[in-house]
Order: C-alpha cells, then sequence, then structure tokens
C-alpha cells in the first residue's frame, strides 16, 4: 500500500468515524425531544391549565398551580438576577477592567457557573429557609437569582468589552460623562448580546429541580403567597414522575414538556437574535 | 533645539515644557515640547511612527485620563488657563476641544441621533433648535445632501467616508473652537479623503485644527504649519510651503526625502 493510499483510508475512517457521533449525539437530541412530543401532547388538556393538583383518580386535575408558581419563583429571581447581572457586568467591564478585584470577581464568577446547583439550594436552605423555619417561593427565587447571577455578569461582561474602545473615546470627547457613555452609547452598541446573555440565564435556572426542591419545595394547591411553599414545574414533575399513579405520571409528562418547550423557546429566541445581529 | 517659526497671529493653544509618560512606560514619551498652534489655520503633525504625534494629539482634550497611571508635565494653555491642571473640567474641555478619531466611530443609533448627541449632552431640548443645527451641522460637512432622507436610518449603514464625514458633523455641532483630527482618512478610499480634506479646509474659517497625518501630501495639500515630530520631541515647526521645500533642521529633510520612516 502506498503512502497515498494510507492517507486516503485513514481520512475516510476519521470521517465515518466523526459524522457517526455526530449523528449519535443529535440522534439523541431527536429521540428526548420525540418522546417527549408524543407522550407530552398526549397527556396536554385544557384542565392541565385550568385545573389544580387533585388526588390520583380525580378527574379534573392540572398544573394550572404549578405553572403560576413556575412562573412566579422564575419571575422573581430574573427581577433580581438581571438588575444584578447586567449592574456587575457593567462595573467589570467598564470600572474594574483588569484590576485584580475585576479579575477575581470574573474567577469566582466562573467557579460559580459550573458550582452544582443543588449546593446552592443547600445554602439557601441554610441561610433563608432554616431562619425562616419554612419552605418559601422567596428562597425559591433566591437560589435562581444565585445561580442566574453568574450567567448574566458573564455575558454582559464579555459582551460589554466586545464594544470597541473607539466608540467609548469618541463619545468622551463629545463631553460625555462616564455613565451616559455607558448607558447610551456601550450598552446600545452591546444591547443583542445583552439580551441573549439575559434569555439563556432565564433559560438555565427554568429548569432547575434541585435547588428548588431545598427552597420552594411544593404545593399541590395553588398558591401565590411567595412566603409560602410554592409549586413549580419542574419540582411537581418530579413528584409526579417518580408516583406510582398513571394519571400522575401522565401530567408529569405534561410538565415536562411544557417546561422543554418554554426552555427551547428561550433559546431559540438568543440565537435568532444573535444571527440577526451578525447577519447586520 | 527645535527651530519654531514666529506665529503672528493669534494662539489657539499653547504647548510649553511638556511632558506625557504612559502608565506602563518608565521613560516619557514626549519629552520637553514647546509648540504654538495658530489660530484659525491647520497645524498637521507628521513624523515616523511611535514619534509621540497620537499622543501629543490626545493630551488636548485629555484623552489619555481615561486609562488610569498616565502622567502629564509642563502646560498646555488654552484660552490663558493650564489645561492640564486638576481641576481641569473635562466635559467642558471636551465640548471646547472635539476630536475625529482614525477610524469613523458612528454612534449605533440614527443619522440624526448621531448628530444630535453632543448636543443634547449639553441639555439642548428645544426640537426645533436641535433640527436647526443638525441639518446646519451635516450641510458644513457637506453631507446633508446624502442623507437628508434618511436621518432616522441607522448610522451604521453609510458607508465609511460618510460615516466619517457624519463624525465632522457630530463634532462641529456643539461649536467647538478646536478640532483634532487622528489620522481621520487612514481608512478611507482616495475619493472620500479628498472629500474630507476639501472639508478640512473649508472649517479653518470657524475652528483651529491640528491634524496627525502619515501621509505627508496630505499634510502638505491642507495645512498651513507642519510640525515634525521624532523621538518624542519636536524637531521643527514651520509654514507648510516652506518646511516642504527648505526644511531648517536635517531630520526634518531627511524624513520628507523619505530617508527614513
Amino acid at each position: 500500500m502506498t503512502h497515498t493510499q494510507k492517507r486516503i483510508i485513514t481520512n475516510n475512517i476519521v470521517m465515518v468515524l466523526s459524522t457517526l457521533s455526530a449523528i449519535i449525539g443529535i440522534g439523541f437530541l431527536f429521540w428526548i425531544l420525540g418522546v417527549l412530543v408524543i407522550n407530552g401532547v398526549d397527556a396536554l388538556s385544557w384542565t392541565i391549565f385550568s385545573e389544580e393538583g387533585a388526588p390520583p383518580g380525580y378527574e379534573d386535575s392540572g398544573l394550572k398551580h404549578a405553572l403560576i408558581g413556575q412562573f412566579m419563583i422564575v419571575g422573581v429571581a430574573t427581577l433580581f438576577g438581571v438588575p444584578l447581572g447586567v449592574l456587575a457586568g457593567t462595573y467589570l467591564s467598564e470600572y474594574g477592567q483588569k484590576s485584580k478585584l475585576a479579575e477575581t470577581i470574573r474567577d469566582i464568577s466562573d467557579i460559580m457557573m459550573s458550582a452544582p446547583s443543588i449546593v446552592i439550594g443547600a445554602f439557601v436552605y441554610a441561610i433563608v429557609v432554616a431562619p425562616m423555619g419554612h419552605f418559601s417561593g422567596w428562597a425559591g427565587s433566591v437560589a435562581l437569582t444565585i445561580i442566574m447571577l453568574p450567567i448574566i455578569l458573564r455575558t454582559t461582561d464579555d459582551m460589554l468589552q466586545l464594544v470597541p474602545s473607539t466608540l467609548r473615546e469618541a463619545a468622551f470627547a463629545l463631553g460625555a460623562p462616564k455613565y451616559k457613555v455607558i448607558t447610551q452609547v456601550v450598552y446600545r452598541g452591546a444591547k443583542a448580546g445583552i439580551l441573549t446573555g439575559i434569555l439563556l440565564g432565564v433559560a438555565r435556572v427554568a429548569g432547575e429541580t434541585a435547588p428548588l426542591l431545598f427552597t420552594s419545595f411544593n404545593d399541590n394547591f395553588l398558591n401565590t403567597d411567595m412566603m409560602e411553599p410554592m409549586a413549580s414545574l419542574t419540582v411537581t414533575m418530579y413528584n409526579y414522575a417518580t408516583s406510582p399513579y398513571e394519571d400522575w405520571q401522565k401530567l408529569g409528562w405534561a410538565a415536562a414538556f411544557i417546561l422543554s418547550m418554554f426552555i427551547l423557546t428561550l433559546n431559540i429566541l438568543g440565537r435568532l437574535i444573535i444571527m440577526k445581529r451578525k447577519g447586520k | 533645539m527645535a527651530t519654531i517659526v514666529d506665529i503672528t497671529e493669534e494662539k489657539a493653544l499653547e504647548v510649553k515644557n511638556f511632558e506625557f509618560t504612559y502608565a506602563s512606560a518608565d521613560e516619557p514619551s514626549i519629552k520637553k515640547l514647546n509648540m504654538p498652534i495658530a489660530k484659525n489655520s491647520i497645524t498637521a503633525l507628521i513624523g515616523p511612527s511611535g514619534c509621540g504625534k497620537t499622543t501629543l494629539l490626545r493630551a488636548f482634550n485629555r484623552m489619555h485620563d481615561l486609562y488610569p497611571g498616565n502622567e502629564y508635565a509642563g502646560e498646555i494653555l488654552f484660552k490663558n488657563r493650564n489645561i492640564l491642571t486638576s481641576k481641569e473640567d473635562l466635559i467642558n474641555l471636551r465640548i471646547q476641544i472635539g476630536m475625529i478619531f482614525q477610524k469613523p466611530t458612528a454612534f449605533p443609533m440614527s443619522i440624526f441621533d448621531n448628530v444630535a448627541y453632543g448636543m443634547k449632552l449639553q441639555g439642548i431640548k428645544n426640537k426645533t433648535e436641535l433640527n436647526d443645527r443638525v441639518e446646519k451641522a451635516l450641510c458644513d460637512a457637506a453631507i446633508w445632501k446624502e442623507v437628508k432622507d434618511r436621518l432616522k436610518h441607522d448610522a451604521n449603514g453609510l458607508s465609511g467616508g460618510q460615516q466619517q464625514r457624519l463624525c465632522i458633523a457630530r463634532a462641529i455641532a456643539v461649536e467647538p473652537e478646536v478640532l483634532l483630527f487622528d489620522e481621520p482618512t487612514s481608512a478611507l478610499d482616495p475619493i472620500s479623503t479628498s472629500g474630507i480634506e476639501e472639508l478640512v479646509i473649508e472649517l479653518k474659517k470657524k475652528v483651529s485644527i491640528i491634524i496627525v497625518t502619515h501621509n505627508m501630501q496630505q499634510a502638505a495639500r491642507v495645512s498651513d504649519y507642519t510640525g515634525f515630530m521624532y523621538l518624542g520631541e519636536l524637531i521643527e515647526l514651520g509654514y507648510t510651503e516652506e518646511m516642504f521645500v527648505t526644511p531648517k533642521e536635517k531630520l526634518t529633510e531627511e524624513y520628507i526625502t523619505g530617508k527614513f520612516g
């Protein structure tokens, strides 16, 4: 066998192996989505959105309590997490820059991003749930805020740093004070990127279960008082899916489907914003 | 010692014993520099890369203050005061001494908002006044005809040459007394370049101009005075017509005849 033939064969083997691996990887994704859609759509009905939890065997049961609880817990976490994250990212990029403090915050934030979410749940249990004496929606929001924070902080930092420094200089050269340079010029330049970071941050926490188990816990009925334990789609799904009752399991599938579609939509939106920006 | 021509006109700026040291450097990048800048005329700064011409230019509007650790020494006199003191109001200074950068720096907003930006910073809110002054600035920057039908469009949709004229419009809209140009045409094609050059010559009726350029022909075409800098020092400042024909310093002659650079 000549050297050239050898090379062609090696080339083909690598190509086939890498293509196969890619197909297997994507295959799992579509498999998961397929199973979710088949079981989820089957489990969907109007009562899912209009009814609360009910004992097994009961006809009119739904996920209204979990949907509203999820919306409130994630919503409050977003209300805290977005301003904190964007402002912290602004500090890093515009004020701290390459200073020791800024670099330390960046490192810690990167470590926090890969911290197991159950650890954050346990932490919030210790500092919020234990002193309060009971689980609460607030505690759930605090846990999700902590998880969301490093994601938004780092994307904001990265996106602001992508804005050319000449643009800042041009604004300063017109006599703009620093806060106006940041809010009127730099933010505008990084708008799409920051928004994408926020969407991905929300999508990330919306799928969290472990930290909520320790914090907002669960409630089988509708509760809109953040001081009390609160249902969420993820914890509800966990409880229903592990139950022995078929109608509860069905509700679990519905919860999984709704949650996945929500997160998928956020992710696709994020991608679209990035693509639109690149196309420009 | 540098050869410096006697300037008979009124002076817009006067640099006295100026020294500048970057935060990361041990040695000053500009050493004991003295230089008058004539009012309502164009002074070109030429010299090889790293000679300190852009560093000097960015001292006039204290741009170096944006980055910590840079140090000034000596004086730059503007309206009878030294603008290098720590009590200088930088916002006010930068309104009076505008700057045009190497690459066009259109803000991510509409054409109108770009030009109105500096005026809005000064608190001008009156719609009619804003409209009038935006139109006047765009006319003065010779770009009004091209953009008058799309003032609400994104400024980043303009060509490089148009964006640079937009930046000039934005700078003159706040009616500065001095305009600093940092190689304003190095990113532009020849046609846009000659457009900008004509504009710069037109602008000197109203403002004093300092222009840093790598292009000696450009300095010869547009400027009244030319300063040649080398290794952080001003070697010669003279009438442009004279300097390119009969330079007084040997270094200047070698540079403009292309012996080094």
